[in-house]
């Protein structure tokens, strides 16, 4: 006898719905599971049998063979269990009923006494079952929470598999979970104040300009003078995820298995700041079962990498898609997979080994030339792709203290440019594709005039024009102007990539 | 400092600080190892130049012996033919003789001296240049304070440029914005007064001077640490080739197919002491190569004059302590230094910029000392935005520049304007 269950498999950080057909025939008794299925779907083969044993059905005694369809795509993970078993006692007529199996994904792992438990990605897989025309879905209690966040799925939490084929039964129906109040994760609050930041006027204004446009911005300089504390300032200057944000940057956790299942929803911005030895697949994500990167959880919010020219060539080299187009892809032998990857990269480096090129106060140590290789760690293609870049060195004695204001300050400023650039456009200015530098975005003739003039007496690439006009319209709109004028741009030109001398 | 207060023209007063004249006792504070050599006592007047020159390239080329060695031979023997057929029983006059030395100057007296000096003549004319020897018309005059003297320069460019007044402008390669404007406003006066600018083609101030006097269309000399076959730094070959087009030279004491070594570096420095009137050290850290240009000065009698530094300025250590010391005159102005060498200035054109009361502001304060944005926020009183935003427009002017983006000093260009007058009323 045949019959058909619903579930869902994980692709990088999208979810995929799956058929898994069961049938029962006679021969000898085996429990075969095809469908390019991988040893953690293989091991189900043992979970199953106990759950379904232990629960007080009857694992019959035949031949049974299960398929995950599509049966090309590979799969690995234990939310198939659920669905599997639920598949082998209705085609073994176990079942009283089976109707309400076309209308729900199951998704759950099999402990051996028949308890459900949450797997990591409840969230994306929930959102595969909705986008595959399913409207119900079944999870283990402790995901319900985080399968909830699927907008338009009647959503069902069941303890055991006794009680999850009660309620497909219509035996005894279990409560769908109500898609809001959405437990929230709390916003962080460990980042430091910018005024613990002593003098660094130039450093403080872009970072500003960084995290409300979304711009990607490096601090070179000496070390102690204060890089990587303005660079953790940065946390507490972003403003929340909005409502779709929210779902979309807590899928990417859900699958990378980050999320606390009580409080699922992410409401913080991702702000990621990995140490420079991470590998170049824990960054920009990999691997035989292709997880999520750094680069892909930090999606919608902060990248931070201190010492920048301490990270793997090839791991910097990998950051440039992402940082072009904000998506990773991943070539694979099954094919190509694209993740999320948009984010405002933040950096800090030393200029040369010892640390002390251009620095005022302090003679460099390192041989002539050395300096030269080591900023070349930083490829011209990369180099490129930072919008704002600012050369600190320590503070004069007399620093001024007057302006030094407090996050709370910047990040109302903030705020607020965020908001107009909602308002105007819809996406930040670091997303700004080239054809939306127009008149209707604040760009008028005479300031894109002025724009290829500079870009002439600078010798800037048109990318690298194209990356000052939209830091411009950021300087624009954290002064409140609805164009993009003169002075806007020059500060932005201001940040541009410039070479140590020597 | 270059520069001057707010109110007044730029570049009027006249040097204070040090007293003229070359100071007698060379420093504890520069040590500079040489060897007498007694080139002082030597007479090269009863030498016939034609006849004695192949045998003074000869000479000069055998490994080891330098021009302190050379002249020993000279004072002993009377003239480098009767040194060469002396042969082997010179190598007595020459005490801790190094092993390869001996040899090689065995080896060489076996071979007919012409054998020996055409090759380097002809490899010298193929890269340009010619060979001049101390006994010939052509050697640059200047050179006769020089001791060791080198027998032989190999030089390139025009023979004029070694004959006129000249100044040295050196200092550290690792210049920074404050030494790089320093260098360039004083060369570009230097320029215009027609006094030919000599330093030695390294990367930081001495090829800011170069470049600063080729484009006030005035002459530069470059004393290269290694041969004219091998211009050294390689990424100033295109400089090295402006500086001979523009009525320039460039001279080396090492022939060509020598393999420059560190020592080749600090020896050139005596030739860049001696070429000039006067050396004025621009940006010199504690122990630069600068400083035994300076040492060299002071001991041929040359009057040195040093920029001072602000005060925790590690680039500017060594020209601090050569003010403190009292070994060089403070330089205030380029203008100044002029008129302490006696030199009248050049004409220069009035121009007047149209700029904003933000720009003015910004740019007279860079124009009276390089600053930092967090210094420039403080005296202008202006936003960060605001300031950098200036900059930029400045800085694309080109009135103000930035070495590495982290000071910003006020540019040649803006300079000039501002001594004709033009930053008046803003």
């Amino acid at each position: 006898m045949l019959a058909e269950t619903l579930s869902a498999s994980i692709v990088g950080v999208e979810g995929v719905a799956v058929r898994v057909e069961v049938d029962v025939a006679f021969g000898l008794p085996a429990l075969t599971i095809v469908g390019l299925a991988g040893s953690q779907v293989q091991e189900a083969r043992e979970r199953v049998r106990s759950a379904i044993r232990n629960s007080g059905f009857e694992l019959p005694a035949r031949r049974i063979t299960v398929n995950l369809s599509p049966a090309d795509l590979p799969k690995d993970g234990t939310g198939y269990d659920l669905a599997i078993a639920v598949g082998i006692l209705a085609a073994s007529g176990q079942l009283r009923s089976v109707e309400r199996l076309a209308d729900t994904a199951l998704v759950g792992e099999l402990a051996l006494d028949g308890a459900i438990r949450p797997v990591a990605g409840t969230m994306a897989l929930g959102a595969a079952a909705r986008a595959a025309g399913v409207p119900g879905l079944l999870v283990g209690s402790g995901a319900t929470a985080e399968a909830a966040a699927v907008a338009g799925l009647e959503v069902h939490g069941a303890a055991s598999l006794g009680e999850a084929v009660a309620h497909l039964t219509g035996v005894r129906k279990l409560p769908a979970i109500a898609p809001t109040p959405l437990p929230a994760a709390p916003m962080r609050v460990d980042a430091p104040d910018l005024a613990e930041v002593h003098g660094q006027p130039l450093g403080r204004r872009a970072l500003e300009i960084a995290i409300a446009g979304r711009h990607n911005l490096v601090l070179s300089g000496p070390p102690g003078i204060g890089k990587t504390l303005l660079l953790r300032c940065a946390a507490a200057l972003l403003p929340p995820l909005d409502d779709e944000e929210a779902v979309e940057v807590s899928r990417i956790y859900s699958v990378a298995g980050l999320l606390d299942r009580r409080a699922p929803l992410l409401r913080a911005r991702p702000f990621r700041a990995p140490h420079h030895t991470i590998s170049t697949q824990a960054l920009v994500g990999g691997g035989p079962r292709v997880r999520p990167g750094e680069a892909s959880l930090a999606h919608r919010g902060v990248l931070l990498l201190d010492e920048m020219l301490q990270f793997r060539a090839d791991a910097l080299d990998a950051l440039r898609q992402p940082l072009e187009a904000g998506t990773v892809t991943i070539g694979r032998v099954e094919g190509a997979l694209t993740m999320p990857a948009s984010f405002a990269l933040l950096s800090a480096f030393n200029p040369c080994p010892c640390g002390w090129l251009g620095a005022r106060t302090r003679a460099c140590t390192c041989e002539e030339g050395t300096a030269r290789r080591y900023a070349s760690r930083l490829s011209g293609p990369l180099r490129d792709r930072i919008d704002l870049w600012v050369t600190m060195d320590a503070p004069v004695a007399r620093v001024d203290t007057d302006g030094v204001e407090p996050s709370s300050a910047v990040s109302h400023r903030v705020a607020a440019a965020w908001h107009r650039q909602r308002e105007r456009q819809g996406i930040a200015n670091g997303e700004l594709p080239p054809r939306e530098l127009a008149d209707r975005n604040g760009f008028g003739p005479a300031v894109m005039g002025l724009l290829a003039q500079r870009g002439r007496r600078f010798n800037l690439s048109p990318r690298r024009l194209h990356r000052t006009a939209r830091v411009a319209r950021t300087i624009a709109d954290l002064a409140g102007s609805t164009s993009v004028g003169r002075e806007h741009l020059d500060e932005a030109l201001r940040y541009r990539a410039e070479v140590a001398s020597r | 400092m270059i520069g001057v207060g707010a109110a007044g023209p730029i570049g009027n007063e006249v040097g204070v600080g040090g007293r003229a004249g070359p100071r007698t006792e060379p420093a504890q504070l520069l040590s500079l190892a040489r060897e007498r050599a007694g080139w002082a006592n030597l007479d090269l007047s009863g030498l016939d130049a034609v006849d004695e020159r192949p045998f003074w390239i000869a000479l000069s080329l055998v490994p080891g012996l330098g021009p302190v060695g050379f002249a020993r031979l000279l004072l002993r023997y009377g003239s480098a033919r009767a040194a060469w057929s002396a042969g082997p029983e010179l190598l007595g006059e020459l005490p801790r003789l190094a092993a390869d030395t001996a040899s090689g100057l065995q080896r060489l007296s076996l071979t007919s001296v012409d054998a020996i000096a055409s090759p380097v003549e002809a490899t010298t004319e193929r890269a340009g240049g010619r060979i001049v020897t101390a006994l010939e018309p052509g050697y640059p005059p200047a050179l006769a304070t020089v001791d060791p003297r080198p027998p032989v320069l190999f030089v390139s460019g025009d023979a004029e440029a070694l004959v006129g007044p000249a100044v040295a402008v050196v200092g550290t390669r690792r210049a920074t914005g404050y030494g790089r404007s320093a260098a360039a406003e004083i060369a570009d006066e230097l320029g215009r007064a027609g006094v030919t600018v000599v330093s030695g083609l390294a990367m930081g101030i001495d090829g800011e001077a170069h470049t600063a006097a080729i484009e006030a269309g005035g002459r530069t000399v470059a004393v290269l640490p290694s041969p004219l076959d091998r211009i050294y730094p390689p990424r100033h070959r295109e400089l090295a080739r402006r500086i001979v087009s523009t009525g320039g030279a460039l001279v080396s004491e090492l022939a060509p197919g020598h393999a420059p070594g560190r020592p080749d570096f600090a020896r050139r420095n005596r030739i860049i002491a001696g070429l000039a009137r006067a050396v004025v050290v621009v940006e010199a850290p504690d122990r630069s190569g600068a400083l035994l240009t300076a040492a060299a000065a002071i001991d041929y009698g040359k009057e040195l004059f040093a920029v001072p530094g602000p005060i925790d300025a590690v680039a500017s250590r060594g020209c601090n302590r050569l003010i403190a010391d009292q070994m060089a005159t403070l330089v205030t102005s380029a203008a100044a230094l002029l008129q302490r060498i006696g030199a009248a200035p050049g004409e220069r054109q009035a121009s007047v910029l149209n700029l904003s009361e933000a720009e003015a502001l910004v740019l007279g304060n860079l124009l009276r000392r390089p600053a930092s944005i967090e210094e420039l926020m403080g005296r202008t009183r202006l936003a960060t935005g605001p300031l950098a935003s200036a900059l930029t427009l400045l800085e694309a002017r080109g009135l103000v520049e930035s070495y590495g983006g982290a000071t910003f000093h006020a540019t040649l260009a803006a300079r000039r304007i501002g001594r004709s007058g033009g930053l008046d009323g803003g």
